[in-house]
């Protein structure tokens, strides 16, 4: 210590910070605190979710002919569950969605586990990742050309042998829905795959390390220890990925149009043609309003669970 | 010892089998892709398609010449870029007051802010329609704007709250014995400790945004508005059909800035896309 | 500089409660240690006097001013954190500097203060460092520059050697003392390790479940335990604590008997330090369980009935286990504690 460091205490004294009055602060204003910095972005959710949730109720109770709104009470519900084209549209989202999601998690679940202990793991991510990032209107096309306009598809699996000619993708509804969940299965099995690598390498080595000692193989650790272990992890991905697919639009909209016969709409889609290409604004707002009423369910019941899970 | 050398050389086998077939797949539609961005509009769409194309820069003039693409870049950065600025502004005092205080309603709030993530852009198309109408923001990026900042909202608040809740307890406290006031901790202390997380909700928010179709596809009528996502899906030149040079072209375009912004923040990513759920 | 006094404060959490009805008075520059277990209420006691905690019940003084409701910004209190708590992302100068900008010091005053502070705790060189960057004795010089550089009414150290390793926390530990003596300030140290509170304190206050056990000075506490507590709590092998019972001027256990006062009767509990039994004599008959030399000394466990008692031996003393042994207490140093666990004092 410096010798001249009594005069510190000296000097200090000489310059002491000059005392601040205390100062008694509104105990309703730290109360508030939180609230008001929550409240801007309140107000702009509320404004974006809850504005159009009260306009689409109050507009699914008119038939909306142009500027003309005439007053049709539960008529557009009536005829909605009436509607086999919503009923339709209701199952092709989930049954798309499913064979979709199921596809997804299995191949993202069986490259990760192949990927994250490899010693070129952070190459495969790069490739992995790369069709998650374009644009998905892009990719759509990417398919649409493969599938139906440049016959590419059609033309490969004929070199294999496995067909002849070119194939009609849009004559049956099988085909048509499988174009839909190969472009999907294509564009996002890389978010499943990062987020389950992520949680591979997360976990604790030492675990893993105990279990090689205790004789355990590579697939018995993954499945009798990995995998319990990530549960949560799997199943907050699975739940964001499956909303995500139940909003499909872009490529129905860019590849399909719902065709064969409205075999490939979806609920998104059947909105987005009821309201803006067949301008029945206030059937296309029934029908939001059913399909918020089921996000609303969901979210209340599978996401909230997810989420809890997931930050223990 | 012989056994065990062989089984593992199998493994091997079958885990490079598996690695490259995936990497084909993911791969091999992109090299595709490209390649039709560099050919001539006549052998995009042939009787037999053609693996090994003349190279051309037709698609490149012809968006030079026949389409806005400037406007459309630019359409897509101001809206995107303000979305954004939009976003961070309205979420990190949002973040922070959930990640850090104690207060009535808090899971509540903060999961009313998550499901707002939930909604379908399709619930929400035609009431937005109508109110941007009423507005007279139609065909207008301020418009497409707003519309991709509160589709991200939640999604940049949870993950930047992610992120506060890891910084430890003790810096704000420390702050506080130092004589700084709540604003004051969160801008100088709690901000700059949680820039990753900040930067990784940016970029995740701008990448939603950049794709975003519905909306665009609403709201945007004419190249006052049409951002790169929406302007693809315009490139049909009436009788010629899909303009599928052009649109491979832009594709591409777009894809590398994504893929740069990407891989800077690549550490973060899993916790990113998982809005905060799992720590990469 | 300012004295401190707490006046019956308390701190409820729902049902729990961390800190029950506590006074104390805490001299001006005095070095005050609040010592005991975690979750014993020293931090949250601590944390009170800093303002980040605010009391249920109580009032709390400092330097003569009523503190109870005023936010911890708004107390002239320093306080240096177990994990160091310094800004990531500012350089060491900015760490030490955030203090004086946020209240309001002169800007010219900054830099020689800074200075000052800095060579105070030896870290000079370090200035443009991050904190990252530096080493956890160094980060906890830092920390305690920053707390340094506002000459403060008082330093508040929550373990703040509690990371560093053992070589490292004595030398830190003569630092912050000398630092402390220099500087005058009045000093409330937490920490769980009893010999930082012996080296360290003016005075200890030892506290467990949310009370106060006993204050006094580090010689008062360790020769004059005032319960079970505080007497199995200090010393390192601590005190030997055995039950038995005590009629006529006798303390009886099995394999074990001492004499006592004529007062102590009944159910209680005999403590004797390890360091005032010795191998030989009548007053235990136990066999032997284990012995640790250390080098400077030996430790000797016997068993007596099936209660283990600590011995300090001789250095060379050595012994095959289940061996008997005889061990003798030092009749000045044999300490008495009713079934409540107090002290049994002479009518006096």
């Amino acid at each position: 210590m410096r010798t001249d460091a009594p005069s510190v205490s000296a000097n200090g004294v000489a310059t002491a910070t000059p005392k601040p009055a205390p100062r008694r602060r509104s105990p309703a204003l730290r109360k508030a605190f939180p609230y008001l910095l929550l409240a801007p972005a309140l107000v702009y959710l509320l404004v974006i979710t809850l504005y159009p949730g009260i306009f689409a109720i109050y507009q699914s109770l008119f038939v909306v002919k142009f500027l003309n709104w005439e007053w049709a009470g539960l008529g557009n519900y009536s005829s909605i569950l009436q509607d086999r084209e919503f009923w339709a549209a209701l199952g092709n989202t989930a049954l798309i969605g499913a064979i979709s999601l199921s596809l997804q998690t299995g191949i993202a679940l069986a490259i990760a586990y192949f990927a994250y202990r490899d010693p070129f793991i952070r190459g495969w991510r790069i490739v992995y990742l790369m069709p998650m990032l374009f644009m998905p209107s892009a990719v759509a096309f990417i398919w649409k050309l493969a599938f139906n306009d440049g016959r590419v598809i059609s033309d490969l699996l004929g070199r294999l042998g496995l067909i002849e000619g070119n194939m009609d993708w849009l004559g049956s509804i099988p085909l048509a829905r499988m174009t839909l969940i190969v472009a999907d299965v294509w564009q996002w099995t890389p978010f499943l795959f990062i987020i389950f690598v992520a949680a591979l390498q997360g976990q604790d080595q030492e675990i893993e390390e105990a279990a090689r000692l205790d004789g355990a193989s590579w697939p018995s650790i993954f499945w009798n220890i990995s995998l319990p272990m990530m549960r949560p992890v799997i199943v907050v991905a699975i739940t964001l990925r499956g909303i995500d697919i139940t909003t499909m639009f872009t490529n129905v909209f860019v590849m399909t149009q719902g065709t064969p016969g409205g075999a490939t709409e979806t609920m998104s889609y059947f909105i987005y043609r009821q309201g803006f290409r067949m301008f029945n604004f206030g059937y296309a707002s029934a029908a939001s309003v059913l399909m918020l009423v089921l996000t609303v369910i969901i979210a209340q019941t599978v996401v909230k669970r997810a989420f809890h899970s997931g930050k223990k | 010892m012989a056994k065990a050398r062989k089984s593992r050389g199998e493994s091997m086998l079958v885990r490079y089998l598996v690695l490259g077939g995936w990497a084909a797949v993911c791969l091999l539609p992109i090299l595709w892709f490209l390649s039709i961005g560099f050919r001539p509009r006549t052998e995009v769409i042939t009787p037999q398609p053609i693996y090994w194309p003349t190279f051309s820069l037709d698609a490149w003039h012809l968006l030079m010449s026949d389409w806005p693409i400037a406007q459309y870049l630019r359409n897509s950065v101001i809206a995107v870029a303000g979305s954004v600025v939009i976003d961070l502004v309205l979420a990190i005092p949002a973040a922070y007051a959930l990640a850090r205080y104690e207060f009535k309603g808090r899971e509540d709030i903060g999961f009313y802010i998550l499901s707002t993530r939930m909604m379908a852009p399709a619930i929400v198309a035609v009431p937005i329609f109508f109110l941007f109408k009423t507005l007279g923001l139609l065909d207008s990026v301020w418009a497409l704007m707003l519309i991709y900042a509160a589709i991200n909202l939640s999604l940049v608040t949870w993950i930047i709250r992610s992120y506060m809740l890891d910084i430890p307890k003790e810096l704000e406290d420390a702050a506080r014995t130092d004589g700084a006031g709540d604003l004051t901790i969160l801008r100088e202390i709690i901000v700059p400790a949680c820039l990753p997380g900040i930067i990784t909700a940016a970029v995740i928010a701008a990448i939603f945004a950049i794709n975003e179709f519905l909306f665009t596809l609403l709201i945007a009528s004419t190249s006052n508005a049409y951002t790169m996502s929406v302007a693809l899906a315009n490139f049909t030149g009436g009788s010629d059909g899909i303009i599928y040079n052009a649109i491979a072209l832009v594709s591409f375009i777009a894809f590398v800035p994504i893929l740069i912004l990407v891989i800077l923040i690549q550490k973060h990513l899993s916790r990113g896309l998982t809005m905060g759920a799992v720590k990469g | 500089m300012a004295s401190i006094h707490l006046q019956n404060i308390e701190k409820r959490y729902g049902g729990f409660v961390g800190v029950q009805n506590m006074s104390l008075e805490i001299a001006d520059e005095e070095f005050l240690v609040l010592l005991g277990p975690s979750g014993c209420g020293k931090t949250t006691t601590m944390r009170m006097i800093a303002g980040l905690e605010l009391p249920t019940g109580g009032k709390i003084v400092i330097g003569g001013e009523e503190m109870t409701e005023i936010d911890a910004r708004d107390r002239d209190v320093a306080m240096v954190f177990q994990g160091y708590a310094l800004y990531p992302n500012m350089s060491i100068y900015e760490n030490i500097r955030f203090p004086l900008r946020m209240r309001g010091v002169p800007a010219s005053e900054h830099d020689a203060r800074i200075r000052q502070a800095a060579d105070m705790v030896e870290l000079g060189g370090f200035l443009d460092r991050k904190p990252g960057a530096l080493s956890g004795g160094q980060r906890q010089r830092a920390a305690l520059a920053r707390a340094v550089v506002r000459q403060p009414q008082v330093f508040l150290m929550d373990e703040p050697l509690s990371n560093l390793d053992a070589k490292l926390r004595q030398s830190m530990r003569v630092q912050i003392k000398h630092m402390q003596r220099q500087l005058k300030v009045t000093t409330v140290y937490v920490t769980h390790d009893q010999i930082e509170a012996m080296t360290l304190a003016d005075r200890i206050v030892i506290m467990n479940k949310g009370a106060i056990q006993q204050v006094g000075t580090p010689d008062q506490i360790y020769s004059d335990p005032a319960n079970t507590f505080v007497a199995g709590f200090i010393g390192s092998p601590p005190m030997n604590l055995i039950e038995g019972t005590a009629q006529n001027g006798t303390f009886v256990a099995p394999g074990v008997t001492a004499p006592c006062p004529e007062y102590v009767r009944g159910k209680v509990t005999l403590g004797v330090r390890p360091e005032d039994c010795h191998v030989g004599g009548d007053n235990v008959q136990g066999m032997v369980y284990g012995v640790e030399p250390t080098g400077d000394t030996t430790y000797l466990t016997v068993l007596a009935g099936t209660k283990k008692i600590e011995v300090k031996a001789a250095r060379e003393y050595r012994s095959d286990i289940d061996v008997p042994v005889a061990i003798h207490f030092d009749p000045a140093h044999l300490y008495f504690f009713g079934e409540d666990g107090q002290r049994i004092r002479g009518a006096a």
